[in-house]
């Protein structure tokens, strides 16, 4: 049974609420909407550690070799993506 | 090319007066003071000034989607310059910059060259107390802020004891601003002069700053590097002439202004008429859209962009084919990494260059050959290869060591400045003379290095604690003063974790006896005092702090518990 985009942004946010950086607290401001770089929540590396749990529950590769990051630094973005990768 | 260069250099350009000072007897050096003569010399800003009067419709700057031509970027730039003088008399040497990626950011860069003043780079998104710290330490008169700082002028300000010129080119009322803080005079986008007839200030004394740098320092306070007009203008003509650099250009700028390698960006840029694309916040961590949408020919960042590409697949070959040049800087660059990014960028050199902020962006280069390279590579990290022409080195063995063997590394010449920025104390312990080269004022790296078989330099680590993240130079000491007030610990330590490709990712702090049971606190309070890349990832608290056998904390110790964690 295929994940579905909602399942994954939950993944997702518990992800960011487990392994945010210190001192960003995302308690009741993490939401499928939230810019997890704008938001101070997640630096470079905190990112690169995200797309690779993804892919690790996924199963698939993440292609943002054209993606925007106003996109992909989304939690709804970036999991329609992975999603999306996942389809093709 | 790489013995130790014996051609004379002219002589310092400042008249010099010995200290009595800490002389480190291990190196039979003797520290350096400066003051300053009054030889006259072209400003920093010549190049763009020259650029504007040839290309005055190229385009000189893209921010945002947004083109600024030369002359717009020009009359920009003219009308802070003349507002700065029409406000402040005084002959204050330098003013601040609080802005980031934004045309005012760079325009402010220009107008206060333009009005002959040496810029300080502030960064909106280092705390607010840091920041503030920084302008305290630099003693300004004037700041210009752009759109991105408003939100955090009151707090800035409200705690600045001297009246402060604010001028603010994006804010065309600042009534509210001046109620709220009457200590200091605001002068809003309305009222700043135009500046159509400004004429810039290009001749300036060779002892005058170019620009105000603050790196991390090891009592706490963050350390001032001034940089002259003289120390760079020669960086600018031999990087601009070595790398071609023409009006159809197209270069990254990627780097905070708070980071000296933004000198190179903007200033190699405009030399030679070329156009600065400004990388948004979004792309800076993964830029590789942003460098093929732009067409970018020259791209400069820290070996961790190509890391993080590397690590996202996209690195791919041929996935940069407008790129000329590709430079990297600031921390080791991993062999693997400048091969991948070779393969992408087909057309381009790849270099590794190499810099300490005290000898102006970067004295030393090595260019990558994907045939004779890795077999010139050391613990798979590039090497730093050769210093730049006119300028000097020497290692500095440690007593007993042979020729040839490891050591510190120690620079001289037109690049390298004098001493730090009203810190006696850490110019006498970095700037010093040797005997056997007269009147040389060196400068200590710090960095153990040796020369490889081809006779470059090969980086090998510190003598300190110093570290690089992301580029950004770390004093674990400066963490650990933060980290003590803000636990109550007895003993601290800041090690860096996890390391990568002879790359720093992030640190870990260990305490002991700390007063404060809530990890979240102590960081939160770190995070007020720190920028985010100086903030440990995770606090271990121990019981006792293993120590070796001088009585200190054995830090070797501190990262095999890491390990076996």
């Amino acid at each position: 049974m295929p994940m579905s985009e909602a399942q994954l942004v939950d993944l997702v946010i518990n992800w960011v609420r487990s392994n945010h950086r210190p001192g960003n607290s995302p308690n009741g401001d993490l939401s499928p909407d939230t810019d997890l770089i704008a938001s101070g929540m997640l630096d470079s590396f905190g990112f690169i550690d995200l797309i690779v749990f993804i892919e690790s529950q996924s199963g698939c590769r993440i292609d943002l070799t054209d993606v925007d990051p106003s996109e992909f630094c989304i939690v709804k973005g970036l999991c329609r993506i992975s999603l999306k990768d996942r389809q093709n | 090319m790489f013995e130790f260069v014996e051609t004379p250099i002219r002589p310092l350009q400042q008249s010099e007066q010995l200290s009595r000072g800490t002389v480190s007897q291990q190196h039979a050096a003797r520290p350096v003071l400066a003051t300053p003569t009054s030889r006259k010399y072209n400003g920093l800003i010549q190049g763009f000034l020259e650029s504007a009067e040839r290309f005055p419709c190229r385009d000189a700057l893209v921010v945002d989607n947004t083109n600024f031509s030369y002359r717009g970027l020009r009359d920009r730039a003219a009308a802070i310059a003349q507002t700065i003088l029409d406000q402040e008399s005084d002959s204050f040497p330098l003013a601040a910059v609080l802005a980031s990626r934004s045309a005012t950011a760079y325009a402010s860069v220009l107008g206060i060259l333009g009005a002959g003043r040496g810029y300080v780079p502030l960064n909106p998104k280092f705390p607010v107390e840091r920041t503030r710290k920084m302008l305290i330490l630099s003693g300004c008169r004037v700041l210009v802020a752009g759109r991105e700082a408003l939100g955090q002028l009151r707090r800035l300000l409200s705690e600045i004891d001297w009246a402060l010129t604010v001028i603010l080119p994006d804010l065309t009322d600042a009534a509210e601003l001046r109620a709220g803080l009457p200590k200091h005079r605001f002068v809003s986008s309305q009222e700043m002069l135009q500046g159509e007839s400004f004429s810039f200030k290009t001749e300036v004394n060779s002892s005058a700053i170019a620009y105000l740098l603050f790196t991390s320092g090891t009592t706490g306070e963050p350390k001032g590097v001034p940089i002259h007009h003289s120390n760079v203008r020669p960086y600018i003509q031999y990087t601009s002439s070595r790398y071609e650099v023409n009006e159809r250009d197209r270069f990254s700028q990627q780097f905070d202004l708070t980071f000296d390698l933004s000198v190179h960006d903007m200033f190699v840029c405009w030399e030679r008429g070329a156009c600065l694309f400004c990388v948004p916040e979004k792309s800076v961590m993964l830029p590789a859209k942003f460098i093929r949408d732009c067409e970018l020919t020259m791209w400069f960042s820290v070996p961790s962009v190509a890391a993080l590409l590397s690590k996202m697949h996209l690195l791919q070959p041929h996935c940069f084919p407008s790129l000329r040049f590709s430079l990297f800087c600031g921390e080791p660059l991993a062999a693997a990494h400048a091969r991948q990014w070779q393969e992408a960028a087909p057309d381009s050199a790849v270099e590794n260059l190499y810099g300490p902020t005290e000898t102006t962006i970067a004295i030393s280069h090595y260019r990558w050959n994907p045939s004779k390279s890795p077999p010139e590579c050391l613990n798979g990290i590039v090497p730093i290869g050769s210093v730049f022409p006119g300028q000097q080195f020497r290692i500095v063995h440690h007593e007993g060591s042979r020729s040839g063997a490891v050591g510190e590394l120690c620079l001289a010449g037109p690049q390298v400045t004098d001493g730090y920025w009203n810190n006696p104390e850490a110019t006498r312990r970095q700037f010093v003379r040797f005997p056997e080269t007269g009147e040389t004022s060196w400068y200590r790296t710090g960095d153990l290095v040796k020369r490889g078989e081809t006779g470059g330099l090969q980086y090998l680590g510190r003598i300190d604690q110093q570290v690089k993240i992301r580029g950004y130079r770390v004093e674990l000491q400066e963490i650990e003063v933060v980290l003590r007030k803000a636990s109550g610990a007895e003993q601290v330590a800041v090690v860096p974790c996890p390391v990568a490709d002879g790359g720093v990712d992030g640190l870990v702090a260990f305490l002991c006896g700390a007063s404060d049971p809530d990890d979240l606190h102590i960081l939160n309070r770190c995070r007020q005092a720190l920028p985010d890349y100086m903030v440990p990832r995770n606090i271990y608290r121990l019981e006792e702090m293993p120590l070796n056998d001088n009585g200190k904390i054995d830090r070797k110790k501190l990262l095999r518990q890491l390990e076996g964690a």
